[in-house]
């Protein structure tokens, strides 16, 4: 693999994801924009970006010891949102003007709440929010979600900051939004290739770098990565043995799309957490209704986190799964978990059993650390699975 | 009307009699495999071990007699035996007999026993034969043969008052058990298959408050999971395991909550009875009990499906429009469900008396903020959250208990009776996930100890009085009971509910210790352990930290849960126990 001639700039978008508060965010508030940080995609990233402010998705990046954090949430709760406060309580997130957080799930709005209880950004105006996040999608709910967004994050912000949080504004943030969309679906939708001129580990960055850095200032870059893969050649054979969806919670960490790939399996889909389903759907505005509305109502009906706890959201799950499988022609889903996660701890032994039971699909059912990088266990898992993949090809090849 | 409406179990039943001959088959094949694989020579040594050990225990306990002075002996025949820990026998389910209490408490209690046991045969009487069947159906029901240990277990060392008041909380709640127990099995199709009952009844999810089952009086609400599950937990520690196990073999990962976990490995085994007309899950109190409803909808799925979620930051009252909705609509899920109508002036009678039950507890509360408080232990505190989640108003003889046993607690304080007397040492409050059912833990903090628990975070709940008057109103109160069930009320809407609570709490209970259940799987509570740490720590509180995992014994044993007191005890407020014969014993297999 990596035969491939290198994206130009992708070394820089590593190194961007390196650090949070990366060249781009600082230049950005050199600019004199607000930096508002977020997790979750409960909250709308397109909100974060009305003029004036920018999104940063919060990742902890490098993340060694995170001691601090466990005496404060012990440890048997999520690492990634332990690692988020270790990172916080290091300062890591004072260049953060305000902090988007949503009380979808336990570990992570306890994680928000210590940023509050430990003071770890000093910034006078600094403010933590805790949207209410509905449970199901019905006309209510999303009413509710609504009035949660204006009040408790839109409305701060305006008294805050002054920032313009009217529809107007909304609206321009939803165009630039959707430009950064629309570039990373025709950039993933060569992953629909048989023989794609880029890898899943190169997306999984391209991605990122989308959702952690300002909008405006990483557009252009993205612009000109999507025209030089439209160009790029290839390898003249596919360099992986397999084909593979990860579907499940939160990936901020593209070396584990990496060690899929050391093992020999493309990584064609991302559907979960920070990957591009959700998040990067064109949210078509119409002029009959608010766009706040209209936003909300998206991401709630795109949303495929494991808390909407109706039939329809997890028959939804498992078809959105499948269908993402079978669009980008993967020969097998990897489902995983942030270990200690309790969503995803009893969606994923459920779907996973569905998806190969009923979808057909050959799955591989994994619990991961935060860090996942030096897993040999994980790597393991991986190698056997791809064999296991080769294998039931090669069976599949004979019995034609 | 009567309580329960007695038509209800006089419906029909249609018990499949092939299918029922089928599984008596499969269950005498695994008798006489059991009996086959016993090592009867060992069981035999074992009963002349035992046999030996009875001896003995009766010749010590006459050679002790024989040592005490007669004041002493006086004491023993009056007040009862003291050294409680000689009860328990290594290995052994049961005690090794029932505790003296004295001539006139060993009565009390020998009279209360019986009549748990002529409530209990009336109540299976109702329906007995799909009862009796249901225990050769699902291994759980054979725990609740050992719901008579449950009771003395939570009763030890209770003297007096105490003694009578327990006593007559447990009947209400076992009272409750048993007749549900009776409707399970008669609506079960592997049952008594009564069709007719099947369609009165609605299920509820884990935890999820039965109050707006008042106003379907025509209809019998059930919480689905908490006999076959939860409670059952609390009788026997042992019973979960097996469903801990299917689902962790199913995948689910062993770090989670053992109560939705349990919940969930009951449907992987398929070990919950199969009826009702319809099923209202809901998103409480937590994460993982949130995801266990997926794995009932896998297991029951033609049983319709409401789903009851509730705003989590409820103290925002704009929110509190998307609870009434919530409320209305599950209304109407249930009558599309069932074809019963909802009836206000129903719902109304049984929350004026929810109000007075209200009234009541508060009365409690304000005995034991005293420095004599009467009405304390864990059956007190089952009785607190039963009442308020489970009754809720609906039973009208539990508003007749609430009197009878508030006149005996006022009477018992201004006699200046102690609960467990001569023990009484320290104040303490139970805060965080409780675990004193599983490991009868208040019980052996008040014997061994003296560290009396006063009241738990879980009883501490909405006390408003309920609206009774106007719909809308009574609509948002609903919504407003229901964002604040047990658990929910603490664990949801953010730290102040839990943390900034414990210390406004602390202000009033005025405890010495708090005893702070370190549930090892509860994320909610966890996640805030170094900010309890370091406001105690500033405040000058004292923090008994006590792991447990709640049903599953295997992670933390109750030994290990009472070593961290006897450490505590010992070491930071350098005492001596009270019962030094209860500071190391041996319960690892008893209920």
């Amino acid at each position: 693999m990596d035969r491939l001639k290198d994206l130009k700039y992708l070394i820089w978008f590593e190194d961007l994801l390196e650090n949070a508060d990366n060249e781009l965010v600082q230049k950005a508030q050199a600019d004199g924009k607000l930096a508002i940080g977020y997790t979750c995609y409960h909250m709308p990233e397109v909100l974060l970006n009305v003029p004036g402010c920018f999104s940063v998705r919060l990742r902890a990046p490098r993340t060694g010891s995170i001691d601090i954090a466990t005496y404060y949430m012990s440890n048997y709760t999520c690492e990634y949102a332990r690692s988020l406060l270790e990172r916080a309580i290091e300062g890591g997130y004072q260049f953060l003007d305000a902090f988007a957080g949503v009380d979808a799930c336990g570990a992570m709005n306890r994680c928000s709440e210590h940023f509050e209880l430990l003071h770890v950004n000093s910034k006078p105006n600094f403010f933590v929010t805790h949207c209410d996040i509905p449970y199901k999608v019905v006309d209510y709910t999303i009413e509710h979600d609504v009035r949660q967004m204006r009040k408790r994050f839109l409305d701060v912000l305006t008294e805050k900051y002054g920032v313009d949080t009217s529809d107007a504004a909304i609206r321009k943030a939803a165009e630039e939004h959707n430009e950064v969309c629309r570039i990373l679906t025709e950039i993933g939708d060569f992953r629909k290739l048989d023989n794609p001129p880029l890898t899943g580990y190169e997306y999984h960055i391209l991605n990122l770098v989308s959702y952690c850095c300002p909008k405006y200032l990483i557009l252009p870059y993205l612009r000109e990565t999507l025209e030089e893969i439209k160009t790029r050649v290839p390898d003249p054979k596919p360099w992986f043995r397999a084909r593979v969806a990860i579907v499940g919670s939160e990936i901020d960490d593209p070396s584990l799309t990496k060690l899929v790939e050391e093992a020999g399996a493309m990584v064609v889909s991302d559907r979960y957490c920070y990957g591009s389903t959700p998040g990067r759907e064109v949210i078509e505005l119409s002029d009959g209704e608010d766009a706040l509305t209209q936003i909300c109502r998206h991401y709630m009906e795109h949303s495929e986190c494991a808390r909407y706890i109706s039939n329809e959201k997890i028959q939804q799950r498992r078809d959105t799964s499948d269908r993402l499988a079978r669009e980008y022609r993967a020969d097998g889903i990897i489902y995983e978990q942030m270990k200690f996660c309790d969503f995803w701890a009893f969606e994923r032994p459920l779907a996973s059993h569905i998806l190969a039971e009923e979808y057909g699909w050959p799955v591989l059912s994994i619990d991961r650390p935060y860090n996942a990088r030096s897993s040999g266990q994980l790597r393991t898992r991986f190698q056997a699975f791809v064999e296991a993949l080769e294998i039931k090809r090669i069976q599949k090849k004979g019995g034609d | 009307m009567k309580y329960p409406d007695p038509k209800i179990y006089r419906m029909k039943d249609h018990m499949d009699w092939d299918l029922q001959k089928k599984n008596l088959q499969e269950f005498g094949s695994i008798a006489w495999q059991l009996v086959k694989e016993t090592d009867w020579k060992e069981f035999g040594k074992k009963q002349l071990k035992n046999a030996a050990l009875t001896g003995k225990r009766l010749a010590d306990e006459a050679k002790a007699v024989k040592a005490m002075t007669p004041d002493e002996r006086r004491d023993l025949l009056v007040n009862g035996e003291k050294h409680l820990g000689k009860l328990y026998r290594s290995g052994s389910m049961a005690t090794v007999r029932r505790e003296w209490r004295g001539v006139r408490d060993t009565a009390v209690d020998f009279g209360e026993w019986a009549k748990l046991w002529g409530m209990l045969l009336s109540s299976f009487s109702k329906d007995l034969v799909p009862s009796l069947n249901g225990a050769t159906w699902y291994r759980w029901m054979i725990s609740y043969f050992c719901c008579h240990s449950f009771r003395d277990k939570n009763l030890m060392g209770l003297r007096g008052t105490a003694l009578k008041m327990h006593s007559e909380l447990t009947n209400d709640i076992f009272r409750y058990v048993a007749e549900n127990l009776v409707l399970l099995m008669k609506g079960d199709e592997r049952g008594g298959n009564c069709r007719e009952l099947s369609k009165k009844i609605v299920l509820f999810d884990e935890m999820t408050m039965g109050q707006i089952m008042a106003g379907f009086p025509d209809l019998v609400g059930i919480p689905y999971q908490l006999l076959p599950v939860f409670l059952l937990s609390e009788i026997d520690q042992l019973a979960c395991m097996p469903y801990i196990d299917a689902v962790e073999s199913y995948g689910l990962p062993a770090d989670t909550c053992p109560v939705p976990t349990s919940e969930s490995g009951a449907c992987v085994i398929d070990a919950l009875p199969h009826l009702g007309a319809c099923f209202i899950s809901s998103s409480m109190p937590c994460d993982g009990s949130v995801m266990a409803s997926s794995y009932t909808s896998r297991r029951f799925k033609d049983l319709p499906t409401y789903h009851l979620t509730f705003p989590v930051r409820y103290e925002d009252e704009e929110t509190l429009q998307t609870g009434v909705l919530e409320i209305q609509n599950c209304i109407k899920f249930v009558e599309e469900q069932t074809g019963a109508k909802w009836n206000w002036d129903a719902y109304f009678t049984a929350m004026k008396r929810f109000n007075d039950e209200t009234r009541f507890e508060l009365q409690k509360w304000e005995v034991n903020q005293t420095d004599r408080p009467q009405l304390i232990g864990p059956t007190y505190e089952l009785f607190r959250k039963w009442n308020y989640e489970m009754d809720g108003g609906l039973d009208p003889r539990i508003l007749e208990s609430f009197k009878k046993v508030n006149k005996m607690m006022l009477k018992a304080y201004e006699r200046r009776e102690e609960p467990w007397p001569g023990k009484m040492r320290h104040r303490a409050i139970v805060w965080s996930v409780p675990a004193h059912y599983y490991a009868n833990f208040s019980n052996w903090l008040a014997n061994c100890w003296g560290i009396n628990v006063l009241v738990e975070m879980e009883g501490l709940n909405f006390t408003k009085p309920l609206e009774t008057e106007d719909h809308q109103g009574a609509l948002e109160d609903m919504a407003r009971l229901y964002e604040r069930m047990v658990m929910r009320r603490h664990t949801n809407g953010g730290y102040d509910h839990v943390l900034t609570e414990l210390w406004r709490q602390v202000e009033i209970w005025r405890p010495e210790l708090v005893i702070m259940y370190q549930h090892v799987s509860c994320k909610n509570m966890s996640t805030l352990q170094g900010m309890f740490e370091d406001q105690a720590r500033e405040r000058g509180v004292r923090l008994i930290w006590i792991e447990h995992d709640l049903m599953d014994p295997r992670t933390v044993s109750r030994k290990d849960m009472r070593a961290k007191v006897n450490e505590y005890m010992r070491t930071v407020m350098r005492e001596e126990p009270v019962d030094p014969s209860l500071l190391e014993f041996d319960d690892e297999s008893s209920w």
